[in-house]
């Protein structure tokens, strides 16, 4: 795959912000094919943009960057959501995440850090920060310790690896210095995190269709 | 008494919300309301009385002042103790007229001419003053009746006792109503301040954060000088971030208990990332605080021994009955056995301010380091 490939939505309602993103991106070498000031434009404008990788900032005027997720991701063949943020949003982060987006990063993140998010989301790999990880590690605890469903084998747990990769990219080590560390390949390291997040996910998505049949949604 | 002293307070307090105005329009229909028992009465018994025309007089000034008191009693800015006392005087005065106009013969079938319209003037002073005040009048009446009648009656009797019972219920909740909308006002005053600090909360992160996240970011890309400014911009931003957003992450902990998340969310700045679960982390208050304080020491010692520019990650993990607080450093490290020596000789405050506090709490404070590794120190904590 070529970096030239990618088309890049920036949906943020601050002009300063959205500028300054657009520009970086267009600096190193990337399409960006829109902007947004709002979710409503976003969603609107997203298939006919054939945007790659759509990048959220988690606070919008109409909407938040989850439903403007989750909106995105029910279109068929929709861009890879990188959700931007301020820090101090823990909830809405995880509630993104969970909905499907395929990382997160902070906005004081610098602009090799932004292109190299960018890229990866392109590519369909997890952008993890230490933020992230001690988040996903908080759900899964969450979800463990949760009293209703004890032996409920949808229940996403963790294995003893996952742990361990989650716990060393919370406290800001590289995916180098794990996979040196434990052992392993950059590769296995990388999919060990992806997998937490797909758990995740999928998780969250058979809770949608479990909610809806309670409900009596899917007649 | 001093009633200039005592009453601006509270009927300023009162007219703020008008939680005693049922009680004022209930005094009032029951002033109208007993004015015409009592002319009913005086009717009914008129063959007894022993000055006719002077008791309908005293009913007539019963009926003036009932329309006059409806009205001041009305507004809230009329309502003084000389209208109470007033209206105490001319209460007592109509019921004591009654041994002049009325006579024996009348008492003997008959309550004094003031009859039930006797009560709306101590139920007043009770809305006014409180309950010793309703009291007072009820004894008050018991004498004043004894004098009209010559000797103490059933009558008498059952009068004051009502009056006692009825000017005693009004006080109280008066009493109620008063407390109720000191209650009121602060819940109002505290959803005030609440709501402006979310609308300041809204404004500072629509404008000044994102002013500063751009400063550091963009200083950070020039390099050189440019990047300090933007160091700066970054931890005002963190530190006024933690400032505006504290609050929405408070709503269960109390004074006993903390969320550690939060508490620790405070020290994030430009080189140190602070991750915790997205719900809250409680732990007993002063227990937090301790791990706060340990947690800050850390800091300050790769402040003081690692190179600027060292990056610090602060990990909080929620086990259930473990908490367990992670610093990590990306600094030069050291070789594991000069920890020991350099808690021997009383350095790196690792001895007292961070395994002190956490073995305090029953816990253990575990370092890992190696050279070019950095330092990390796992704090575990029980709950």
């Amino acid at each position: 795959m070529h970096d030239a490939q990618i088309r890049v939505m920036v949906v943020d309602d601050h002009p300063m912000w959205r500028d300054a993103v657009a520009r970086d991106l267009t600096e190193a070498g990337l399409e960006v094919v829109a902007t947004a000031g709002d979710g409503a434009k976003a969603v609107r404008i997203a298939p006919a943009t054939r945007a790659t990788v759509a990048v959220v900032d988690l606070q919008l005027p109409d909407m938040s960057g989850v439903k403007v997720t989750q909106q995105l991701l029910a279109q068929s063949d929709p861009p890879r959501i990188l959700i931007l943020s301020a820090s101090g949003e823990q909830q809405d982060v995880l509630d993104a995440v969970k909905a499907g987006a395929t990382g997160y990063l902070v906005k004081s993140a610098s602009k090799d850090e932004l292109i190299d998010a960018v890229t990866r989301a392109h590519h369909g790999d997890a952008v993890f920060t230490p933020g992230l990880a001690g988040l996903v590690l908080g759900e899964y605890r969450r979800l463990a310790a949760a009293p209703a469903p004890v032996d409920d084998p949808d229940t996403p747990r963790l294995t003893g690896r996952e742990t361990e990769v989650l716990r060393l990219v919370a406290k800001g080590l590289t995916y180098k210095q794990i996979a040196s560390r434990l052992t392993l390949s950059h590769r296995t390291v990388q999919n060990h995190v992806q997998n937490t997040l797909n758990k995740l996910q999928l998780h969250n998505r058979v809770e949608l269709v479990r909610y809806a049949i309670d409900q009596g949604l899917d007649e | 008494m001093d009633p200039a002293g005592t009453i601006p307070p509270q009927t300023a307090e009162k007219r703020a919300y008008g939680f005693e105005v049922p009680l004022w329009r209930g005094i009032a229909v029951f002033r109208i309301a007993s004015v015409v028992y009592a002319a009913a009465l005086v009717m009914q018994y008129s063959k007894t009385l022993s000055h006719p025309v002077g008791a309908w007089l005293v009913i007539v000034g019963m009926g003036v002042w009932t329309v006059f008191a409806t009205y001041a009693y009305a507004e809230p800015a009329r309502r003084s103790w000389g209208l109470v006392a007033a209206d105490l005087v001319i209460t007592f005065a109509c019921m004591l007229s009654t041994g002049i106009v009325a006579g024996e013969d009348y008492l003997a079938v008959a309550p004094p001419l003031t009859a039930t319209w006797f009560g709306a003037a101590p139920l007043a002073a009770a809305v006014m003053g409180g309950r010793r005040w309703a009291v007072a009048a009820a004894l008050g009446y018991g004498v004043c009746d004894t004098i009209l009648r010559g000797e103490i009656t059933a009558a008498v009797i059952s009068g004051m006792v009502l009056l006692l019972l009825a000017g005693y219920a009004v006080g109280y909740m008066a009493h109620i109503a008063a407390e109720a909308e000191h209650r009121f006002a602060q819940a109002v005053e505290l959803e005030a301040r609440t709501r402006e600090r979310e609308r300041l909360a809204r404004t500072i992160h629509d404008s000044v954060l994102q002013v500063l996240a751009m400063v550091q970011r963009r200083g950070t890309e020039l390099g050189g000088e440019a990047a300090d400014l933007g160091r700066l911009a970054g931890e005002q931003e963190a530190a006024l971030r933690a400032l505006v957003g504290a609050e929405h992450r408070q709503t269960s902990s109390t004074t006993t208990t903390a969320d550690l998340g939060a508490l620790l969310s405070i020290h994030s700045a430009t080189l140190v990332t602070v991750s915790t679960p997205a719900t809250e982390v409680p732990l007993p208050a002063a227990g937090a605080a301790e791990v706060d304080a340990a947690v800050r020491a850390a800091l300050a010692n790769v402040d003081r021994h690692c190179p600027p520019g060292t990056r610090v990650w602060v990990l909080v993990e929620d086990e259930g009955d473990t908490v367990v607080v992670t610093v990590r450093d990306d600094g030069p490290g050291m070789a594991a056995e000069r920890v020991a020596e350099a808690e021997a000789d009383g350095r790196l405050g690792l001895s007292q301010s961070i395994r002190g506090r956490i073995r305090d709490l029953g816990g253990e404070a575990t370092v890992t380091t190696a050279p070019q590794e950095g330092v990390e120190i796992e704090l575990r904590v029980p709950r």
